[in-house]
C-alpha cells in the first residue's frame, strides 16, 4: 500500500530534484500528445528539443531567446521573493522599448559611441517608469498589483501600436507598421559574423551576478527574504515596506526595459508591432523554474528558450502549429507546481497489514 | 438512562510526535469528568477522536456497549456526541436563529420552539435575531451549547471553555454544567486550569505527553497534587520582590488614539498611562479586546501622533519599530512563528531582525555575517536556549526554546523597556518558570516592562501596576497588591 505522509520539513534535495522532474513529465506528455496528434512521438521531441540546437546557428539563435527570458526573470525574482506579484514585466519590455526606441529614432543618421549607452539606459528607465505605476497605486493605494500590471500590458501594447502606425512611422516605409531602421551606433553589437547573437546576452550575465551579490551578502536581499516569509515580520523588524516595494518593482521594471532594449537594437533594429513573443509572460514561468535562484533562472531560460525554437522547427518540418511551444511552457508550469507537492509530502511504502 | 463512554486504547501518531498512546478510559453520566493537561499532552487529539474529527490509527470507542466508528463529526453527532470547541464556529455576521438553524434538521418553528424551552429551563437569555458579532464570548458560547442541546446529547464536550469567559461568566458556565450533568448528560471537560477542575469535576483525568497517567477522584487531590501529575515534577513556586519604588518616569502615553479601517480590529481610545524605571505594568483583559492594537502601536508597527508617547524625554509616535529600538525599546510580540521570528530561516538570520545601529550586523548595506552568528551564541549560552548550532531552522526549536531565543534576543541589547504579549503562551512549565524569572530580573536591573497578557495569575505574579483593557479603553491603574483575580475578572467584563 503507499500512503502519503507529510515531511517534517521541505526536502532540500527535492527542491532542486522537482524542476527536473517537471521537465521530464513534461516530454513525457508532449510526446504523449505528439502521439495522439499521429506523429511519431520521438521523431517530434526530436525535432522539437535536439534539431534546433544541433549546430552554431541553432546554438546561437538558443542563446539569443534566453538572453531575454534570463534577463526578466531576474528581475521578476526581485519582486517574487519579497511576495510582490509583479506580472507585468511583458508591458514594461513593451514600453522600455518604446522609450529607449525613441531616442534610438532622435539619433537617425547620426554616430558616435555615446549613442548605445543612452539608447540602454533610457530602455531601463521607461521599464521603471512603467513598472513604478502599479508599485505606487499599490503602496499608496492598496489596488492590487496582479491586475494592475497584467492590464499595463495591454495599454504599452496599444501605444506601441499608435505610435508605429501613427507618428512613428517611417515615411519611406510605405505605411507598413514600423519604425525607420536604427543607426547602427544605436544597436548592440553583434558577437560572431553571420550570427545573432549580440552583446545584450552579457547585460543578462552581469543582472544574474548582480541579483546573486545582492539577494545573499546585502541588507536589502536579507529584508526581501524576511518580507517574502512574513509581512508582520517585516513590519515588527521595522523594514520600510514601502520604499522596499517600490524598490523591487523599479529593478524589475529595469530589467524587463533592458530586455526590450535587446530585442529591437539586437536582432530587430527598428519597432514595430511584434517585438516580443510574450518574453515577459513566459519569463515568470522561467522564474520560477529556475526557484527563483539566479543561477537556476540562467539553465530554466535555456530550457524554455528551446521551447520557441522547437515550436518553430516542428512547423517547419513537421507542419506542427508553432503554438505547440505554449503548450510545452504551460505544461512546465503546470508539472512544477504539481511536483511541487513532493516538497512537503512523501510516498510511503507500507507492506499490507493482515 | 445511564450513559457510558468507553475509549479503549486509542493511538494516534503524527510525525515525530506520538499524541495519543494507547489510551483507555471510562466515564459514566451523573458525573463532571475532567481531562487535564499541558498544551501538547494530548487532550485536544483525544477529543478530536471522539468528536469525529481526527481518526485514530488504532482503538475503540463504545458507547452503551455500541462500538462506534466516527469517521467525520456528523457521526458523532448522529451518536449523540455534542462538542463546544474553544475557539466558536459562528458565522459573525449572521443571526443567532440562523446559525442555529444551519446545522440543524428540524423546521423553522419547531426549532425556534424548541430553542426557546432550551433557554427558559436553563435561564439563557439571548436575543436570537441579533447577529452573532454583537455577543458577548460568554454569549456566543450559550450559542455553541445550545446548538449542542438542540439534539439532546448524551455526551457533552467542552474544550477549554473558560479561556475566554470572565469570572462571572465562568461561574455561570459552571453552574449550567452542573445542571446538565444531574439530567443525565455526561460531561467532559478539558482544561489546564487546576482550580476550575477543583471546582467543578467530580473525578479527573490527567495526561501527559500523550499518555494517561492517572485518574482519580476529585475529594482525593488537591492543586498541588494535580500539578504535579501534570508536569511530571515537582514545581518551584517563583515570587516577585517588592519593587524599590521609583519615581523615575520612563514611558509616558498620553490620550492616544488608534481608529482601525479594519472592521474586525478594535479601536483603542483615549489611552493614558505611564511607567516609572524598574516597574512591570500589567495589561489584563480578555482577547480580542485591543491588546494587538495596543501592542502595535507601542512597538511603531501602527504609528501614532508624536506627541502622544514620550519615552525617556523624547516623542517618540511617529517612529517605526526600528528607530524605537535605537532609543533602547525591545518588543516580543504574541504570536512566535508568524511574527517575532520565521520559522524557515536560521537561528542567526532570525537573530538578526533585531538590528540596532551599533550591533552592527549589516555594514554599508551588507550583511555582516561574522557578527550576527557571535552574536547569536552569546544569546543561545545566556539564555539557556537548548542547542549548539546556530544554523538551525528556528523552526526545530521547541516553543520554549523559540521562546528564549526571542526574549533573548530583544534582551541582549539591554533595553530600557520590554514590551512583551502574551509571552509564555502555550509553553510548558518549565519555560514559563524560566521566562518568569527572566521577567522579574529585569526588572531587578531597573529596567521596566509593559506586560500585555490574558493570563491572570501570570499578570498578579509578575506586574507592580495592573490595568484592564475592555473594548479598546483602559481601566484606571490599579497598585497589583489592592488586586485579586475576582475584581480583574469584573474588570474584564466590563463592568467599572
Amino acid at each position: 500500500m503507499i500512503k502519503i505522509v507529510k515531511r517534517d520539513q521541505p526536502s532540500r534535495a527535492i527542491f532542486f530534484f522537482t524542476p527536473v522532474l517537471a521537465i521530464f513529465l513534461t516530454l513525457v506528455a508532449g510526446g504523449l500528445i505528439f502521439f495522439i496528434l499521429g506523429f511519431k512521438p520521438f521523431e517530434a521531441l526530436k525535432f522539437f528539443f535536439i534539431v534546433p540546437i544541433a549546430d552554431k546557428y541553432g546554438f546561437s539563435e538558443l542563446l539569443l531567446k534566453a538572453t531575454p527570458l534570463c534577463l526578466i526573470a531576474i528581475g521578476l525574482s526581485f519582486c517574487f521573493k519579497s511576495n510582490n506579484w509583479n506580472i507585468g514585466a511583458e508591458g514594461q519590455l513593451t514600453f522600455g522599448a518604446i522609450v529607449s526606441g525613441g531616442v534610438a529614432l532622435l539619433f537617425y543618421e547620426q554616430e558616435g559611441f555615446y549613442i548605445l549607452p543612452i539608447v540602454i539606459l533610457a530602455g531601463a528607465i521607461g521599464g521603471m517608469l512603467y513598472a513604478s505605476i502599479p508599485a505606487i497605486l499599490k503602496t499608496y493605494f492598496n489596488t492590487n498589483e496582479i491586475l494592475v500590471s497584467l492590464m499595463l500590458v495591454y495599454v504599452s501594447k496599444l501605444i506601441l501600436d499608435y505610435l508605429v502606425v501613427g507618428p512613428w512611422s517611417n515615411p519611406e516605409g510605405f505605411n507598413f507598421p514600423e519604425t525607420r531602421q536604427f543607426s547602427d551606433s544605436a544597436k548592440l553589437p553583434l558577437l560572431f559574423e553571420g550570427l545573432r547573437i549580440h552583446a545584450g546576452i552579457f547585460l543578462a550575465l552581469a543582472a544574474v551576478v548582480i541579483s546573486w551579490f545582492v539577494f545573499y551578502k546585502t541588507y536589502l536581499g536579507f529584508q526581501m527574504k524576511v518580507s517574502g516569509f512574513s509581512l508582520k515580520t517585516a513590519k515588527y523588524a521595522g523594514y520600510k515596506g514601502k520604499k522596499m516595494i517600490i524598490l523591487v518593482f523599479l529593478i524589475s521594471g529595469a530589467c524587463a526595459g533592458l530586455a526590450g532594449v535587446g530585442e529591437i537594437t539586437g536582432p530587430i533594429g527598428q519597432l514595430h508591432r511584434e517585438i516580443s513573443p510574450d518574453y515577459g509572460f513566459t519569463a515568470i514561468i522561467v522564474a520560477f523554474l529556475g526557484r527563483l535562484h539566479p543561477v537556476g533562472i540562467i539553465f530554466a531560460s535555456l530550457v524554455v528558450a528551446i521551447t520557441y525554437l522547437g515550436a518553430e522547427t516542428a512547423q517547419i518540418f513537421m507542419q506542427i502549429p508553432k503554438y505547440t511551444g505554449q503548450v510545452f511552457q504551460g505544461m512546465i508550469l503546470f508539472f512544477l507546481l504539481a511536483s511541487d507537492y513532493l516538497l512537503f509530502f512523501k510516498f510511503k511504502f507500507i507492506g499490507s497489514k493482515k | 438512562m445511564n450513559t457510558k463512554l468507553k475509549i479503549s486504547n486509542v493511538t494516534k501518531i503524527y510525525p515525530g510526535c506520538v499524541a495519543n498512546d494507547n489510551v483507555s478510559l471510562e466515564f459514566n453520566s451523573g458525573k463532571i469528568y475532567a481531562l487535564l493537561g499541558e498544551n501538547g499532552a494530548g487532550k485536544s487529539t483525544l477529543v478530536k477522536i471522539l468528536s469525529g474529527v481526527i481518526i485514530p490509527d488504532e482503538g475503540e470507542i463504545y458507547l452503551n456497549e455500541n462500538n462506534l466508528k466516527l469517521n467525520s463529526p456528523s457521526d458523532a453527532k448522529k451518536n449523540d456526541i455534542g462538542m463546544v470547541f474553544q475557539h466558536f464556529n459562528l458565522f459573525e455576521t449572521l443571526s443567532v436563529f440562523e446559525n442555529l438553524i444551519i446545522d440543524s434538521d428540524e423546521q423553522r418553528e419547531g426549532l425556534r420552539e424548541k430553542i426557546d424551552t432550551i433557554m427558559k429551563k436553563y435561564n439563557f437569555s439571548i436575543d436570537l435575531d441579533i447577529p452573532v458579532l454583537n455577543l458577548s464570548a460568554g454569549q456566543k458560547q450559550k450559542v455553541e451549547i445550545i446548538r449542542c442541546l438542540i439534539r439532546s446529547p448524551k455526551v457533552l464536550i467542552m474544550d477549554e471553555p473558560t479561556s475566554v469567559l470572565t469570572e462571572q461568566e465562568t461561574s455561570e458556565l459552571f453552574l449550567s454544567l452542573k445542571k446538565f450533568s444531574e439530567e443525565g448528560i455526561l460531561i467532559i471537560y478539558i482544561t489546564h486550569k487546576l482550580k476550575e477542575v477543583m471546582q467543578l469535576c467530580d473525578e479527573v483525568a490527567v495526561m501527559r505527553r500523550g499518555k494517561l497517567v492517572s485518574v482519580s477522584q476529585i475529594k482525593n487531590e488537591n492543586i498541588e497534587s494535580l500539578a504535579n501529575k501534570m508536569v511530571g515534577q515537582n514545581l518551584k513556586t517563583i515570587k516577585k520582590k517588592k519593587a524599590k519604588t521609583s519615581s523615575d518616569q520612563l514611558i509616558k502615553i498620553t490620550n492616544l488614539n488608534f481608529t482601525s479601517e479594519d472592521p474586525f480590529e478594535t479601536n483603542l481610545m483615549d489611552i493614558n498611562f505611564s511607567v516609572n524605571r524598574g516597574e512591570c505594568l500589567g495589561i489584563a483583559g480578555i482577547s480580542g479586546n485591543g491588546q494587538s492594537e495596543l501592542f502595535q502601536v507601542l512597538s511603531g508597527e501602527i504609528i501614532s501622533e508624536k506627541n502622544s508617547i514620550e519615552f525617556n524625554k523624547n516623542y517618540i509616535g511617529d517612529l517605526n519599530p526600528q528607530e524605537r529600538r535605537e532609543y533602547l525599546m525591545a518588543f516580543s510580540p504574541e504570536d512566535r512563528l508568524e511574527q517575532a521570528a520565521i520559522p524557515q530561516m536560521k537561528i542567526f538570520e532570525n537573530v538578526a531582525l533585531n538590528n540596532f545601529k551599533s550591533s552592527n550586523f549589516f555594514n554599508n548595506g551588507l550583511i555582516n555575517e561574522n557578527k550576527i552568528k557571535e552574536h547569536s551564541k552569546k544569546i543561545i549560552s545566556d539564555f539557556n536556549v537548548n542547542t549548539e548550532n546556530i544554523e538551525l531552522k528556528s523552526q526545530f526549536l521547541s516553543g520554549g526554546n523559540l521562546q528564549k531565543l526571542i526574549i533573548g534576543r530583544e534582551l541582549i541589547t539591554s533595553p530600557d523597556l520590554l514590551i512583551c504579549f502574551n509571552p509564555t503562551w502555550g509553553l510548558d512549565v518549565g519555560a514559563i518558570n524560566y521566562i518568569h524569572e527572566t521577567l522579574i530580573k529585569i526588572n531587578e536591573q531597573n529596567k521596566s516592562i509593559i506586560l500585555i497578557s490574558t493570563d491572570t495569575d501570570e499578570l498578579l505574579k509578575l506586574s507592580d501596576k495592573i490595568s484592564v483593557i475592555h473594548k479598546g479603553k483602559l481601566s484606571k491603574i490599579m497598585n497589583a497588591e489592592e488586586v485579586t483575580s475576582e475584581k480583574l475578572g469584573i474588570l474584564m467584563g466590563g463592568a467599572n
